[in-house]
């Protein structure tokens, strides 16, 4: 082996064989050089497989980021995870939080119009613990689309709640439910249908109008099959107390209803056309609301009308029934006060507007708002169409707004030009049914034949003065004395007399009427009750200061009997006395059998009494006797404050049947008991929620 | 090593004796011999494609060691978390918890190790002719260290293999080794293949 190019100091030394050189370069290659290409190689397609399938960046918009880790937290359609938060910064303003998300390559093209998003946390609410992985491994941001994809985005703003049940994968249908306020709703609040659940509510929203609450509802998919054009919601939530014929009736409805509201549905009627996604349906404050619409009018049009009242309206509320003979037409939709006139004339005048339903003014289904204020103009004009404030319910002092003819009122027209509606003419609120019914007492006084009585006796005195001029009449004069007698009697007592105790009656009939009321259909909602029962009193009281007036009545009624034709009455008497005394003077009278005597020493006393005082003490008997009458009157006036106390014992007593179910009653403190319980349990859970907020481990850990 | 008393003189060897010396055992042969009588190792004065070789794993160790750092060494996942870990993240994650020597331990392990294989693998085939920074004895003992090093390397890659099997316990704890686990192991084997295929005869040739 010898090596010429490799010279070796030692020649007497074998030469190294070397392996032959200047072969080409890639001959002396070792094929280890291998393992670094293949290293890169692999290094570079992995580098290049994560840079390309990385998947697309989506930017999400949340007002409210809690909870969300770029780097940790995951998004998840139908709970898989398809991408990863990877930045989250704040968008403009700092005014939301903008979470930009790595979303799978595979999926991210079905992400566009249609996917909402949203974040999922733990939450412990009455009707279950939703989201209790999110406590161990923090919330994700779920997401939701449809399986088509149309146009791809990557911009778009997340829900601040949980969209409700359903949604673009379930088979239902979403409506809209109108409500006049959201306050016992809350998001995720139950549908049911004869108790079960068949579909959720998302979060109230307000009316573009302003005008009501609209909540998106989802039915879910067999159920939808009961919902039709008849179908009613109403409220289900709270709970009912009743007071029938059988008791107090306490109606609580589901725990989880009770707290966060729900919603119940039937369809009453059959025969209702199918309904469309997205379709209205208003929701009745209770169920008998709620079926007794199915049967009113289809001509749902309203004619919106104003009322102008000078006086208080408190007691009226906005919902407050308007009546027309006794019928419910419409509501009170807004109460409000507006200054009118100008410098010293100023004065606050209180507005209501009130909503009538057309089709209950019997103008027929396809009548038009202008064929409907048209024919109130001629009730107005003709008619003496008038709306005045009406006490709806003695316990409950609240008012309702009545229609009614008066036949002799100012003539008035509806002013149409008046803003923001017509503007209907107004009479004096018959504001207290107390005082209604005290004034009807004494108009029935007032229209008690006294006069006519008057009249009678001065004919009786005058046909007995005839009587006893004539010489028939002498020989009959026990007829002439008892027709005295009767006249008496009639003058004094019995008739004249019994008006107190027709005004007792009347009270307690009223009375009775109040104790009916009490027993059938008093308190409908136990709350409301004891919270206008205070309105019931002030209302009452305002009854009671309605009294004098009406004594002062009575006390006109008194001078009105008075001064009745009492000189001709003395007249006709003294001839009465006259001619008496003449009669009484005869023999034949003398010789009158003992009976007869007696009576006519009766009247021969009264007779003498009257001569004995003279013209004056005459007159002044007659008066008196007049007067024994107006003394009746008046002790019917003076047993006022007593029917005023008797009404004032019936508030008591009707104070004291709420005060029943108030303070200390077996009931109320069932009802109480209840509703600690319930309070309690609502504790429980609130303190369980945050306590689990505070410290999640504390599910794994038992502390 | 008598090195004091020859210095200045070049430092005979088996290839300037005209012999062949065993890379295991260390015996001469006359040239044209295959095998080691002694041990039985393949006989070559030298091997003409060493160098290439440890350039050649030197590359394939640092093409792999880039990864080792990017990606994630450790998959955790508890309960409450679930994170990926990388060396240097690791570390600065010990260093926040105030854990100063384990943090240096690992900094020390994982990162200045192999960085000063590569180093030092470079500097000896690259001055293997040339011995101005460091004559022939202390290359040699640099070769020597780095060769004993290089499998206390592992001792990362020995952590991370005890923690995922130790550390199992389903849904509360799983550590997993990540993709820079497998990375850094290969690495360290690389740069130890590379430290292998180095013939430090040829510091001795002139």
């Amino acid at each position: 082996m010898t090596d010429p190019e490799t010279p070796s100091p030692q020649s007497d030394v074998p030469q190294m064989q070397v392996t032959p050189a200047r072969k080409r370069w890639w001959h002396q290659l070792s094929p280890v050089w291998l393992v670094p290409i293949v290293a890169l190689a692999a290094a570079l397609g992995v580098a290049w497989q994560s840079y390309a399938g990385r998947g697309e960046l989506i930017t999400i918009s949340f007002q409210n980021a809690s909870g969300i880790e770029a780097g940790q937290t995951p998004l998840k359609f139908r709970d898989v995870t398809i991408g990863v938060v990877e930045q989250v910064n704040f968008g403009a303003g700092l005014s939301e939080v903008l979470v930009n998300v790595r979303v799978s390559k595979d999926v991210a093209p079905f992400i566009d119009g249609s996917a909402e998003f949203w974040v999922v946390r733990p939450e412990v609410s009455v009707r279950g613990v939703t989201g209790l992985d999110t406590v161990l491994s923090g919330a994700f941001i779920a997401g939701r689309w449809d399986s088509e994809s149309s146009g791809a985005r990557n911009s778009f703003t997340g829900l601040e709640v949980p969209p409700m049940l359903g949604g673009l994968d379930q088979t239902g249908m979403a409506i809209v439910l109108k409500l006049r306020d959201g306050n016992q709703i809350s998001a995720g609040a139950p549908i049911l249908y004869r108790g079960i659940e068949v579909g959720a509510v998302g979060a109230p929203r307000l009316a573009d109008d302003g005008d009501g609450v609209l909540i998106d509802a989802f039915i879910q998919a067999p159920y939808t099959e009961r919902l039709t054009s008849a179908s009613r919601f109403w409220d289900a939530s709270g709970f009912d107390v009743s007071i029938g014929p059988s008791g107090v009736e306490l109606d609580v409805k589901s725990l989880a209803s009770l707290i966060e509201g729900g919603i119940s549905f039937d369809t009453v009627v059959s025969g209702g056309d199918p309904v469309n996604a997205g379709d209205t349906f208003e929701v009745y404050p209770d169920e008998n609301t709620a079926r007794d619409s199915v049967f009113t009018s289809a001509n749902d049009a309203t004619l919106p009308v104003s009322v102008v009242f000078d006086g208080s309206v408190s007691g009226l509320t906005v919902g407050a029934e308007v009546r027309f003979r006794g019928l419910k037409v419409g509501q009170v939709t807004d109460l409000g006060a507006y200054v009118e006139g100008e410098g010293a004339a100023r004065r606050v005048r209180l507005r209501a507007n009130l909503e009538l339903q057309i089709g209950k003014l019997g103008l027929g289904e396809d009548a038009t708002p202008e064929q409907a204020i048209e024919l109130l103009g001629t009730f107005v004009q003709n008619n003496g169409l008038r709306a005045r404030l009406t006490t709806a319910s003695i316990l409950t002092g609240g008012l309702l707004v009545d229609l009614v003819e008066l036949p002799d009122v100012a003539p008035a027209t509806i002013r149409m030009d008046a803003a923001p509606y017509p503007e209907l003419p107004t009479s004096e609120a018959a504001l207290s049914d107390f005082a209604a019914t005290s004034q009807g007492v004494f108009e029935r006084i007032n229209a008690l034949p006294v006069e006519e009585l008057m009249q009678s006796a001065i004919d009786a005195l005058d046909s007995f003065r005839m009587l006893a001029a004539d010489p028939a009449t002498r020989r009959v004069p026990e007829a002439a004395v008892g027709l005295l007698d009767d006249t008496r009697a009639l003058v004094t007592s019995e008739d004249v007399a019994a008006i107190p105790a027709e005004v007792r009656a009347i009270t307690t009939s009223a009375r009775e009427i109040l104790n009916k009321i009490e027993e059938g259909q008093a308190v409908e909602n136990l709350i409301a009750a004891i919270g206008r029962a205070d309105r019931a009193l002030t209302s009452l009281e305002t009854a009671s200061a309605d009294f004098p007036a009406i004594t002062a009545e009575v006390r006109s009624i008194a001078e009105k009997v008075d001064g009745l034709a009492m000189e001709e009455l003395l007249a006709s008497a003294d001839q009465l006395i006259n001619s008496a005394d003449a009669l009484i003077g005869t023999e034949e009278a003398r010789a009158l059998p003992a009976a007869f005597t007696g009576a006519l020493e009766e009247a021969t006393v009264f007779l003498a009494q009257i001569r004995a005082g003279g013209a004056i003490e005459r007159a002044n008997s007659a008066i008196s006797a007049a007067e024994a009458a107006a003394n009746s009157i008046n002790e019917a006036a003076s047993s006022l404050p007593d029917l005023s106390e008797r009404m004032s014992g019936l508030v008591v007593s009707a104070d004291g049947v709420i005060a029943g179910y108030g303070e200390r009653s077996r009931f109320n403190s069932e009802l109480m008991s209840v509703l600690r319980d319930i309070q309690s349990a609502a504790d429980a859970v609130t303190a369980l929620a945050r306590t689990i907020e505070r410290n999640p481990n504390s599910l794994i850990l038992g502390r | 090593m008598t090195a004091p008393q020859i210095l200045g003189a070049p430092t005979p060897t088996a290839r300037s004796a005209g012999l062949i010396g065993c890379t295991r055992c260390g015996r001469v042969f006359a040239p044209g011999t295959e095998l080691c009588t002694r041990c039985g190792a393949p006989l070559s004065s030298r091997d003409p494609r060493a160098l290439q070789r440890v350039w050649a794993w030197w590359f394939a160790g640092l093409v792999v060691y880039f990864p080792a750092n990017i990606y994630p060494m450790l998959i955790t996942r508890t309960l409450t978390y679930s994170g990926e870990g990388t060396i240097l993240g690791g570390v600065v994650e010990l260093l926040g918890h105030g854990d100063y020597f384990v943090a240096f331990v690992i900094f020390f392990a994982s990162i200045l190790i192999p960085v000063g294989k590569f180093l030092a693998i470079a500097f000896l085939a690259l001055s293997i002719r040339n011995h101005r920074f460091l004559d022939e004895h202390a290359q040699h003992r640099l070769h020597a260290v780095v060769e004993f090093i290089g499998r206390w390397s592992m001792i990362d890659v020995f952590v991370v293999a005890i923690l995922a099997s130790l550390v199992r316990f389903d849904a509360v704890a799983t550590i997993n080794p990540g993709i820079a686990a497998i990375s850094f192991a290969l690495s360290v084997a690389f740069t130890m293949l590379s430290a292998q295929s180095f013939d430090p005869r040829q510091i001795w040739d002139e």
